[in-house]
């Protein structure tokens, strides 16, 4: 036995010739929140449906909440919430009514499961939306509904794939809110996400590229590995038409436009805030000011997915 | 074990109950699973009736005796053919044809009281709209005896002393009246269950994977067989209503006769059920979609229950590959089993081979669904 609550080991997952997961190994510590990053198709989905017993592994294996997935499948079902990329809540029935079919799907009943349910129901915020029809309900409190669906038989595991997809920004940091504390209560939460904003609220974050992990740390560790450049912020008038510029200049690694102003990497030793000033200036940019900014999520993204080039997913 | 049992009839209870509520909050489908019946039983038992009744026959009597006049009273006194007034000639009658005022019309020779009297073969001509073949053999078959009928009357015992020693006599047991209701409830019944199960199954699985929601299933601790019974379950229930409704319409509308056990009708109804419950699964399986279940649903419950089943088409008459066809459509077993136990009062000890295909149907088709059901999940 072991004290991870998920350990992969060389997990492969072919289909036909295209290897969506390429060996892939981690171990994720009991009440950790586990970020999940990648691009679509990067093998994000693929890996779940592997961990909770959907798909078979193609090699390698992998122990959940202490079972082995291919040998005992059963054991990890019953241990392990899941709330899977699309919402799969009745959309005709009362959202209490969602909540006591999921628990009766885990083996739940009688009081004890509607106890439990209206627990969740207040837990989640949704205490006066018990007889409200799922499908009348606003995404956020939808998909707050869904978690709340995954988490009803107490499981030590819960997998959330995508959770936030589509949600207004509001609503997402309410769900994160819940995540945060499912996992103070010492639940493990391993959630795949495209928004980077909100991978900062993990405590580790896998990257995954092209069906490979390339990176695995803290937030905070990813970006002094991969982003070992200094970021400045410019601001300023007429910042677009100077850009081109800008990249001309050694020691400037990237640039790229962020909000009005400009987002640079440099080289700390050949670049500092005077020279990136006065080579806008010198491109025609009015009343400019250089600020040093702090590596984003976004930049470790750019840096591991190669050099700039991400794809679509990056932008928040 | 007593614990996994007890978890597993939670399971299969929460999926019964889920999708009970499903049909709850959405009635179309109890409207089309209970209310469908009654307004079919309406058209097939009043509007499509194949019972001849107030079929329009003119005459052209060139004879104006009072035999003649007597002929045609006879031919038209029951009812069935109706007397729909006098034509001056056949022109006028096939003009009556034409126009589908007239389906048939009797022509009276010249002559005629004068040669029965006399004892001679006397031709009576008879028209009829061949237009349809069905009506048009009933009105022959029809006519024919009751001119017979008739010529022996006029004629008198001289005559009948005459006729063949040997009479064919053809007796109609069972439903001498030929009344289609009769003939048509089994097949209805069979017809009705055999849509509805099929259809309701099949678009409730389908919804499933549609939605995504299979897959949230599929990470539960739910079983694959825990899913099909809890799903099937309340569609077992409304299919036994149904089948259960129908009868009953049959037994007050239209004095169906019960002759045999209820216990057996019911088994033959559950079993049938059973088969097309599994048969819409199937569909549901291959299918995945809610409108690719829906056509194929409709297809391969419909068509062969409609066309196969002997309930209007004799299978008799079909050709040797749709006769070979019709062994494998649970609906022909029904439409058998059904006529034996309502109008013959047979039991199990006769019917038993229809039951035991449409068990053998049931088990094949659910052993074929949950088969397929478990390769598409890896």
């Amino acid at each position: 036995m072991t004290a991870y609550a998920i350990e992969a080991e060389g997990l492969t997952r072919r289909f036909g010739e295209f290897t969506a997961v390429d060996a892939v190994s981690f171990q994720v510590e009991p009440g950790e929140i586990f970020g999940y990053l990648g691009a679509n198709g990067a093998g994000k989905s693929t890996t779940i449906r592997m961990l909770n017993g959907l798909l078979a592994p193609t090699r390698g294996t992998a122990r959940v909440a202490g079972h082995d997935v291919a040998r005992d499948p059963e054991a990890v079902r019953a241990a392990i919430g899941y709330m899977s990329q699309r919402f799969s809540l009745y959309l005709d029935l009362p959202a209490i009514e969602n909540l006591l079919f999921f628990g009766g799907a885990y083996g739940l009943s009688g009081a004890p499961l509607r106890r439990r349910a209206e627990e969740l129901l207040e837990l989640t915020g949704l205490a006066g939306q018990a007889g409200a029809i799922t499908g009348a309900m606003p995404g956020g409190l939808r998909q707050r509904l869904a978690l709340a669906g995954a988490i009803l038989h107490r499981p030590a595991v819960v997998f959330l794939d995508e959770p936030t997809a589509g949600v207004d920004p509001v609503a997402r940091r309410g769900f994160w809110r819940l995540i945060r504390e499912l996992s103070a209560g010492g639940t493990t939460v391993f959630v795949t996400t495209h928004y980077l904003d909100e991978a900062e609220y993990c405590g580790r974050i896998g990257l995954m590229v092209d069906g490979r992990l390339v990176a695995l740390d803290t937030p905070a560790a990813l970006k002094r590995t991969w982003v070992p450049d200094r970021v400045l912020v410019a601001r300023g008038q007429g910042l677009g038409p100077a850009a081109a510029a800008l990249r001309a200049v050694p020691g400037v690694r990237s640039v790229e436009p962020f909000g009005a102003g400009l987002h640079l990497r440099v080289d700390p030793a050949r670049v500092g805030e005077g020279e990136v000033a006065a080579a806008l200036g010198a491109a025609g940019a009015r009343q400019v000011v250089v600020e040093r900014g702090e590596a984003s999520l976004e930049d470790v993204f750019l840096a591991v997915v190669g050099r700039g080039a991400g794809g679509p997913e990056a932008a928040p | 074990m007593r614990e996994r049992i007890r978890r597993s009839l939670v399971r299969i209870g929460a999926m019964a109950g889920k999708e009970a509520r499903h049909v709850v909050r959405d009635p179309r489908t109890l409207y089309m699973s209970l209310g469908m019946p009654v307004v079919m039983l309406f058209l097939f038992g009043y509007g499509l009736s194949f019972d001849l009744d107030h079929i329009p026959v003119a005459a052209i009597d060139q004879d104006r005796t009072a035999a003649s006049r007597e002929l045609i009273r006879a031919l038209t006194v029951s009812g069935e053919l109706e007397y729909a007034g006098e034509a001056a000639d056949p022109a006028a009658a096939l003009s009556g044809f034409r126009k589908g005022a007239l389906v048939g019309a009797v022509v009276v020779d010249r002559g005629y009281a004068r040669d029965v009297l006399a004892g001679k073969r006397v031709p009576v001509q008879l028209l009829v709209d061949g237009g349809d073949p069905n009506v048009a053999n009933q009105v022959l078959a029809k006519a024919d005896a009751l001119v017979r009928a008739e010529t022996r009357r006029l004629a008198g015992p001289d005559l009948a002393a005459q006729a063949p020693p040997v009479q064919v006599q053809v007796y109609t047991r069972y439903n001498p009246e030929g009344r289609s209701a009769l003939f048509l409830v089994p097949g209805l019944a069979a017809y009705l269950m055999a849509i509805t199960a099929v259809l309701l199954t099949a678009l409730t699985v389908a919804g499933e994977w549609e939605r995504g929601s299979m897959e949230q299933l599929f990470a539960s601790p739910i079983g694959r067989l825990e899913i099909v019974l809890g799903k099937l379950l309340p569609y077992l229930v409304i299919g036994l209503l149904e089948f259960l409704l129908v009868v009953a319409f049959g037994m007050t509308a239209f004095d169906l006769p019960l002759r045999g056990s209820g216990l057996v009708l019911t088994l033959l109804g559950f079993t049938f059920l059973v088969g097309m419950l599994g048969q819409g699964l199937l569909v549901s399986v291959i299918a995945k979609n809610q409108t690719v279940a829906t056509q194929a649903g409709m297809l391969s419950s419909l068509l062969p229950s409609l066309l196969l089943s002997g309930m209007i088409f004799p299978l008799e008459n079909m050709p040797l590959p749709l006769r070979a066809l019709s062994r494998v459509i649970p609906a022909r077993y029904l439409v058998h089993g059904l006529r034996g136990v309502l109008l013959k009062g047979n039991g199990l000890a006769l019917l038993w081979p229809d039951l035991l295909a449409q068990v053998l149907f049931a088990a094949a088709v659910i052993a074929l669904a949950t088969l397929r059901f478990r390769r598409r999940l890896a």
